[in-house]
């Protein structure tokens, strides 16, 4: 058998709400490299409830479009790659389908372990639906009804520092391990406990050999230190189980991926993390992945990663969930034309209903992007609490230096053109500074992530291949002024000796200056006073360089935060313009 | 290249069996067996589904330390009691004793402490339409079975019931008016077109309608609907959308027949869907109707979007290669001759099947 060092073929599987893809890597001239990729619709949820069927569905386009034989006649995969070029030497496996993990979160201090356990259910696929603590007044029969009310998944305990009193904990433990025991066999909850480490033989000897308890380090081992990853990997593990449970075909997933089937927004995480201590470490990297049943936010700045899960955001079945957020108004702000609100309305429930269409007609189209912004930016807009202070972000409202941007999911990739998918982004994220856009065309990000841990080279380098679609490099000045007042000048002299652009940009303008991939440039910026795109201040002027994409250099001069006319019809007219600037008219 | 499959497919069946599972959320007993014919408002089966606890402190009770107070515990756990049964003790000269508050079960034994669980009302499990008893697990899950008529839609309320179908309107894209509501619908499953007002569905709150069958409704009804104490059904979606021919069809051609409406509400992730039963007899075995259907030529499928949401039609032919459309989104997609509309080209992600 292969050793992962010889290993040369990757196979990774993605299994979503909507689509389950495929993605094949081989070593071509000693890099790793995307070869082919296969999508299907997803069978996780009725009538099938069994993702093999899309799997196999994927795996068949990857093998008809390069002739190699995947699965064996049994249809199990075939592994280690064989001498005649069946099969592959490494397989992983990620997946955001199915039902959020029920659960009932059991804490001490609301503000400390209770908050981090709150980030760490964020984080994932986990939906606490009940939460009994320190603080909690109801009486303990009453705290053991509302658990057996809520037939969880899992309970997740926390509580206190790592050698810390115990006695407040042993308490909580006592009520949750008598209603986990009086759930009836097939429904008792998994048990995580994550809190003060010296009590975890005393917890696993309190809910006895019925509920079996899985123990991991104290999330919040000091009061001023919280360590979310050994948890997470041990609720990846819960997840997978609870998924299995009402879902056939992740168990072979599993199997084949040497039992560690991961959760999609985790592996989405870790290739965010690790950029984050590739690039410029004073900045940090931000990926969205907007999906149907979720949108999940990954912020890391120099490893310190921030993942957001929000399942009441996506463009499918999750949209209904957008009202909870916002007015329908904030939908229809970003149209090119005007709507009824009424049929917004009817549209956003229709597509929940059936979240795998497409927009066929232009009108809709329109429609479902405004939609993918608010969706966007209701995420991002909660996201960022949970964001810690950083260097340069200039006010509380304009986002922190952010550098690259990863879009991923179906609906940014599938955008017709990339000035459109340019335009949602900077609409919805407003970043602030100088930040490159960067398109997951294919989805790998979880592919990458989850290959990161069995090879780390292959993540790296299909990640530097043109696998990844640089879209801009945008500047977004941080200020505000009247329309058509000047903003930046800029100058840039491209590398290639190619025409050198300069130009003055105004408020309320949106200039694309063509840079194609690959190329680079100098650029100068002297932004006006009022004005900062991240060298210092307001007014203070710089040179970097940056590289190209599909649409250009981009210059944002719409001010940060983003303020759109009130007036529907001078929206309108602005909106269409900048469409028409960036490109992005259908 | 493997054969594909509609995993969309919405059943308007005239003459099928139909076959569904009855579950309760959690074990308890079931009152059919095999073989037993139910009528609609049957229960099949009953369970505890939200029981009370309460804590008796044994130690507190009896005025003893707690490691004597266990000593005294009369019960054992899963005893049953009965309100006012003594629980421990007597004890001393004044014979102390704790009793049970209510009728209940010994569900924990804790130290000194004993956790009784008080039954609540016991949740039933209705059987939905009229049918026989097919399958039992004995404890949670019960399979009923009929012939008869199936129409599936996209959303419902939450509500069951069964009654007398009749038609309100002259069409399937009809509004349902209150002038159109009289006494003379009182007690019946209503067959309209769309709605897009609350005062209907309140004036058929006033009439005691068994349910109303509806091709759309506008989203600002959603909570109206769900607040109502009879079944809606949505058979297409939300806005002004017309009941599907094939479904308005079957429907209006059993007017003054019974039907089971089971509202619930559906969704994309949900293995039930809201439906229309409507019990009809049959001399011989049906098939139970396809829950995937290959994606073939001649396969009757029904548009899911814009612009021709709603619209029924049969496929004619299906793309190799992907194909644009007006909004730039390039997707595969099948030729379907669509009544109405004659050849329009759809992608395959916006039909499902018409079985």
């Amino acid at each position: 058998m292969s050793t992962m060092l010889e290993a040369d073929t990757l196979l990774a599987v993605d299994v979503g709400s909507i689509n389950t893809r495929a993605s094949l890597f081989d070593v071509v001239d000693g890099r790793y490299r995307l070869v082919a990729t296969g999508k299907s619709t997803s069978t996780a949820g009725p009538p099938l409830f069994d993702v093999s069927e899309g799997v196999r569905n994927a795996l068949d386009q990857v093998r008809s479009i390069t002739g190699r034989k995947l699965v064996d006649e049994s249809e199990t995969l075939i592994i280690p790659a064989t001498r005649d070029g069946s099969g592959v030497d490494v397989f992983v496996a990620t997946t955001s389908a199915g039902p959020k993990v029920r659960t009932v979160l059991v804490g001490l201090m609301p503000g400390v372990s209770v908050e981090s356990a709150h980030r760490l259910a964020a984080s994932t696929y986990l939906d606490v639906v009940q939460e009994i603590g320190l603080m909690d007044r109801r009486r303990e029969e009453e705290q053991i009804d509302v658990i057996l009310a809520a037939r969880p998944d899992l309970i997740l305990i926390v509580g206190g520092t790592d050698g810390g009193a115990g006695a407040s904990v042993v308490g909580m433990i006592d009520v949750t391990s008598l209603a986990a025991n009086l759930l009836p066999e097939g429904q008792k909850p998994r048990v995580v406990y994550a809190g003060n480490r010296t009590l975890a033989a005393s917890v696993v000897e309190r809910f006895g050999d019925r509920t079996p308890v899985s123990l991991t380090p104290n999330l919040r081992p000091a009061i001023d230190q919280e360590d979310l990853e050994p948890a997470r990997r041990v609720l990846s593990e819960v997840i997978a189980d609870a998924r299995a449970s009402r879902i056939s075909g992740f168990d072979e997933l599993s199997h084949w991926s040497g039992g560690h089937l991961l959760p999609t927004a985790e592996a989405f995480g870790r290739v965010v993390r690790y950029l984050s201590r590739v690039y410029d470490r004073r900045k940090g990297v931000l990926g969205v992945d907007l999906g149907a049943s979720q949108t999940t936010i990954a912020a890391a700045f120099d490893g310190d990663l921030r993942l957001s899960v929000y399942s009441d955001l996506g463009l499918g079945d999750a949209l209904p969930g957008l009202l909870r957020h916002c007015e329908i108004d904030k939908v229809a702000r970003w149209l090119p034309f005007e709507m009824a609100e009424g049929d917004i309305h009817d549209y956003l429930s229709n597509k929940a209903l059936h979240p795998s269409t497409l927009p066929i007609e232009p009108v809709e189209l329109h429609l479902e992007y405004a939609l993918a912004r608010q969706v966007l930016r209701a995420a991002i807009g909660l996201a960022r609490l949970s964001w810690p202070e950083v260097r340069g972000t200039r006010g509380a409202e304009s986002m922190p230096p952010l550098e690259p941007i990863l879009a991923s999911g179906a609906a940014l990739a599938r955008c017709p053109k990339p000035g459109y998918t340019v335009m949602v982004l900077l609409d919805a994220l407003q970043p602030a500074g100088v930040s490159t856009l960067v398109l997951d065309p294919y989805s790998l990000m979880p592919a990458m992530g989850a290959a990161a841990g069995v090879l780390p080279m292959a993540s790296v380098q299909v990640l530097e291949s043109g696998s990844f679609v640089s879209l801009a490099t945008v500047v977004s000045p941080v200020g505000h002024g009247r329309f058509g007042r000047p903003v930046l000048r800029l100058r840039l002299e491209r590398e290639d000796g190619g025409e050198t652009v300069e130009g003055e940009v105004r408020f309320g303008q949106m200039v694309v200056v063509p840079l194609g991939q690959g190329q680079h440039a100098r650029l100068t910026l002297r932004p006006e006073r009022g004005f900062d795109v991240g060298f210092g201040g307001p007014g203070r002027a710089g040179v970097l360089r940056v590289t190209g994409g599909a649409v250009g250099l981009v210059v944002d001069g719409r001010g940060r935060p983003m303020r759109l006319p009130v007036e529907t019809v001078r929206r309108v007219e602005l909106i269409q313009k900048w469409m028409w600037d960036l490109g992005a008219q259908l | 290249m493997a054969t594909q499959y509609l995993y969309n497919v919405t059943h308007v069946v005239p003459l099928t069996t139909i076959r569904r599972e009855r579950k309760l959320p959690v074990p308890g007993g079931v009152s059919v067996r095999i073989g037993q014919r139910v009528q609609a408002s049957d229960i099949l089966a009953e369970a505890q589904v939200t029981p009370r606890h309460y804590f008796l402190d044994i130690a507190r009770g009896l005025g003893l330390p707690d490691r004597e107070a266990v000593r005294h515990i009369r019960v054992n756990r899963g005893d049953r009691v009965e309100g006012g049964e003594v629980v421990a003790g007597p004890v001393g000269l004044s014979r102390r004793t704790v009793r049970a508050p209510a009728d209940g079960r010994i569900a924990a034994i804790s130290g000194s402490r004993v956790l009784l669980e008080v039954e609540g009302d016991p949740y039933g499990l209705r059987a939905g339409f009229p049918g026989v008893v097919t399958a039992t697990d004995g404890t949670q899950v019960v399979t009923i079975e009929t012939t008869g008529a199936l129409i599936q839609g996209v959303w419902g309320n939450g509500r069951q019931e069964f009654g007398m179908m009749r038609l309100v309107g002259d069409g399937p894209d009809d509004l349902l008016q209150t002038d159109k509501l009289d006494i003379n619908l009182r007690g019946a499953v209503l067959i309209a077109g769309m709605c897009d007002h609350p005062a209907p569905l309140h004036q058929a709150t006033e009439l005691s309608v068994r349910g109303v069958i509806l091709g759309s409704l506008t989203s600002d009804l959603q909570t109206v609907a769900q607040r109502l104490p009879y079944p809606v059904i949505v058979t297409e979606g939300f806005g002004r959308l017309p009941i599907n021919p094939m479904a308005y069809g079957l429907l209006t051609s059993n007017i003054g027949r019974e039907a089971a409406l089971d509202a619930r509400p559906g969704g994309p992730h949900e293995a039930d869907r809201p439906e229309v039963i409507i019990p009809l007899p049959s001399a011989r075995e049906l098939e139970v109707p396809d829950e995937v259907v290959p994606l073939t030529r001649g396969i009757r499928v029904r548009v899911l979007r814009a612009p021709h949401m709603g619209a029924v039609g049969v496929i004619q032919a299906i793309d190799e290669q992907a194909v644009p459309f007006p909004s730039g989104i390039i997707a595969r997609a099948a030729t379907v001759d669509l009544e109405g509309f004659g050849q329009v080209t759809v992608p395959l992600a916006n039909l499902e099947a018409l079985q």
